[in-house]
């Protein structure tokens, strides 16, 4: 299924959303604040604040519907090797870009690195059909790497469909862990 | 399981069978016909020393195809071993319809005759009446031999006992966890085809039986796709393409190989020469095309396309690469078979979550599903079109189950060692 909000949009709103969703107050330190002191005053209009530091997430829980954008699935560096996807999507999610744009940097300053982007499907449904789902989403995060600026050269595409599950249960939450693209560096790892 | 205690006899017997025959497979039917035929087989004299157990066989064959009630030697009144010993009362008795006896003894050359005859208890007559002269190591084959004329005779479709399934099998934690086997329609006689530490896929046998192709990831863990020749076990890669190489099929006149290729950017399929390697693109289209399959015609070909969407079975002519759907119940339809006949697609539907195997009868065409497991996959139909063997799980492992054409006669295949998956039912052999 298709997003019809670019995911990008969609974060920079969510930013906006949360700085202008607090009121000021006289413990407000903030360095930008131009209120004026006086605490007898009311704001006239929102006050401009640098962007919120990271969301605390670990109080989101984590669930089979959420899993592929979750962010503690993605710690924003080259570190994170999953990619996960939403049932019957290959789009990849907005709580991986960071970590994909780690991974592009990284491509583009290591010109003889060279990555594998392995796809996975759940296991539900046709063998050989599931393989060219999962080939669409290692597509999907080829095609963001190379809106990044890294050269084709550098990327590898394989499609596994369920053949080699990460999770061998029969639940939600396994077919979730099991929809995923895999950053397998075959040749300078980060 | 309640069923398998009804039949006890059958059950010790084909355990008998797996140890001897160290196999993996065992068979158990869990649901046959109301109306099935009553039929005695008299274990056959002479029987003591040979290493198979020929009537034994050719009984478990009879009960294994659901169309027949077998008669256990225990309740046998008696045990007649030629014509002449044969009284048809002691079988009327016991309602039986037909009755086959046999002899078996060494020719002393290493070798053994096989002699049996069908009769028709009600009219008291013998049917049909054969020898065989096998070496020893083809005792099974004979016996199968033997239940193929019983079951030709009686339903007027050729048997297929004498037949064999290749299916994949997976042990996690194995160093080589992934098997291409084959054993015989029984279960007996298993043999390794290759193990490997990456995955393997659709298997798939030529028209004539003497060779395979499947889908290997074994070299640097990316897909290619091998001709395999079992006699010679010699095999080579005809499929090595960037991206996608899969799901290859077999056309009638055993001269080509459909597969799916996204070499061109997407999932199309090509028809590849195995003559001269030539491939032809037969698809081209933006979404999804796999899993094809020809039919007995050769000049057209089913498969499984997304471009309406999600997946459907569609029709392709191979001549002017005219395309035209062919499912239309529901919103998931895929891995298409035909049978040996072209009048039936058997193929994987789901349905409110649950996918099962259903049956699409082309010229009256109606729709029907024929299993009631559910996660069903690889549906594979006999070579005499009666039976579709197919993968689903049993407990959350992966395990083979058969079913006949028309839902009634339920199989049971319960895996022994790890998951058995991805069945291929082969020509008649």
């Amino acid at each position: 299924m298709r997003s019809f909000i670019n995911p990008l949009f969609a974060v920079l709103l969510a930013g906006l959303l949360a700085a202008c969703s607090s009121t000021p107050t006289e413990e407000d330190t903030s360095a930008t604040d131009t209120m004026p002191t006086d605490s007898q005053s009311s704001p006239a209009e929102p006050v401009q604040r640098p962007a919120p530091a990271k969301p605390d997430t670990s109080n989101i829980p984590v669930t089979a519907d959420n899993f592929h954008n979750h962010p503690s699935n993605y710690d924003g560096t080259t570190d994170t090797k999953v990619i996960y996807f939403a049932f019957d999507s290959n789009t990849v999610p907005a709580a991986a870009f960071e970590t994909l744009r780690a991974h592009a940097s990284y491509l583009k300053d290591n010109p003889n690195a060279k990555v594998r982007l392995e796809g996975h499907a759940d296991e539900r449904g046709t063998r050989e059909y599931n393989v060219a789902l999962s080939e669409r989403r290692s597509e999907a995060v080829q095609k963001f790497l190379r809106v990044q600026g890294v050269s084709s050269s550098q990327v590898e595409v394989v499609a596994y469909g369920e053949e080699k599950p990460a999770a061998f249960g029969h639940s939600e939450m396994d077919w979730a862990k099991n929809r995923r693209a895999v950053l397998n560096y075959t040749a300078g790892r980060p | 399981m309640m069923r398998v205690l009804a039949f006890p006899f059958i059950v010790a017997m084909l355990s008998l069978l797996a140890v001897n025959a160290r196999a993996e497979l065992l068979i158990q039917i869990t649901e046959g016909r109301t109306d099935a035929v009553p039929i005695a087989v008299v274990p056959f004299a002479g029987a003591g020393d040979v290493p198979e157990n020929v009537s034994d066989i050719v009984r478990a064959d009879l009960h294994r195809s659901g169309q027949f009630k077998t008669l256990s030697p225990k309740d046998m009144l008696s045990r007649p071993t030629s014509k002449e010993g044969l009284s048809y009362r002691d079988f009327r008795v016991l309602n039986q319809e037909y009755v086959v006896i046999g002899t078996i003894k060494p020719t002393g050359t290493g070798a053994y005759e096989v002699g049996y005859a069908l009769h028709d208890v009600a009219r008291g007559k013998e049917l049909l009446s054969e020898t065989y002269r096998p070496p020893e190591s083809q005792l099974r084959d004979v016996a199968h031999a033997i239940s193929d004329r019983i079951y030709e005779q009686l339903t007027g479709i050729p048997g297929a006992f004498s037949t064999k399934i290749l299916y994949v099998t997976h042990n996690r934690g194995a160093e080589r966890p992934y098997q291409l086997q084959y054993a015989d329609a029984d279960g007996a006689r298993v043999k390794t085809i290759l193990r490997s530490r990456e995955p393997i896929m659709s298997p798939s046998w030529s028209p004539d039986g003497t060779k395979i192709a499947y889908v290997s990831f074994e070299q640097n863990g990316l897909p290619k796709i091998y001709v395999h020749n079992l006699g010679s076990a010699e095999r080579r890669v005809v499929a090595q393409f960037k991206g996608i190489n899969g799901a290859p099929s077999w056309s009638p006149d055993g001269q080509k190989l459909a597969l799916t290729l996204s070499k061109g950017g997407n999932p199309d399929i090509y028809s590849l020469n195995l003559n001269n390697g030539d491939i032809e693109q037969l698809t081209d289209h933006y979404g999804i095309d796999t899993e094809p399959r020809w039919m007995p015609d050769g000049e057209h070909l089913v498969f499984t396309s997304s471009r309406s969407g999600g997946p459907q079975i569609y029709q392709l002519n191979v001549d002017d690469k005219s395309v035209r759907r062919v499912s239309f119940e529901g919103a998931y339809n895929a891995r298409p078979e035909v049978t040996p006949d072209g009048r039936y697609l058997v193929y994987v539907h789901r349905r409110n979550g649950s996918f099962n195997v259903g049956v699409q009868d082309l010229q009256r065409g109606t729709f029907d599903i024929v299993t009631q497991t559910n996660m069903d996959e690889s549906p594979s139909v006999a070579p005499n079109g009666s039976m579709i063997i197919y993968g689903t799980q049993h407990r959350g492992t992966g395990v083979l189950q058969a079913v006949s054409i028309d839902g009634r006669v339920k199989v049971e295949l319960p895996s022994k060692e790890g998951e058995v998956r991805e069945p291929a039912w082969s020509p008649f052999l």
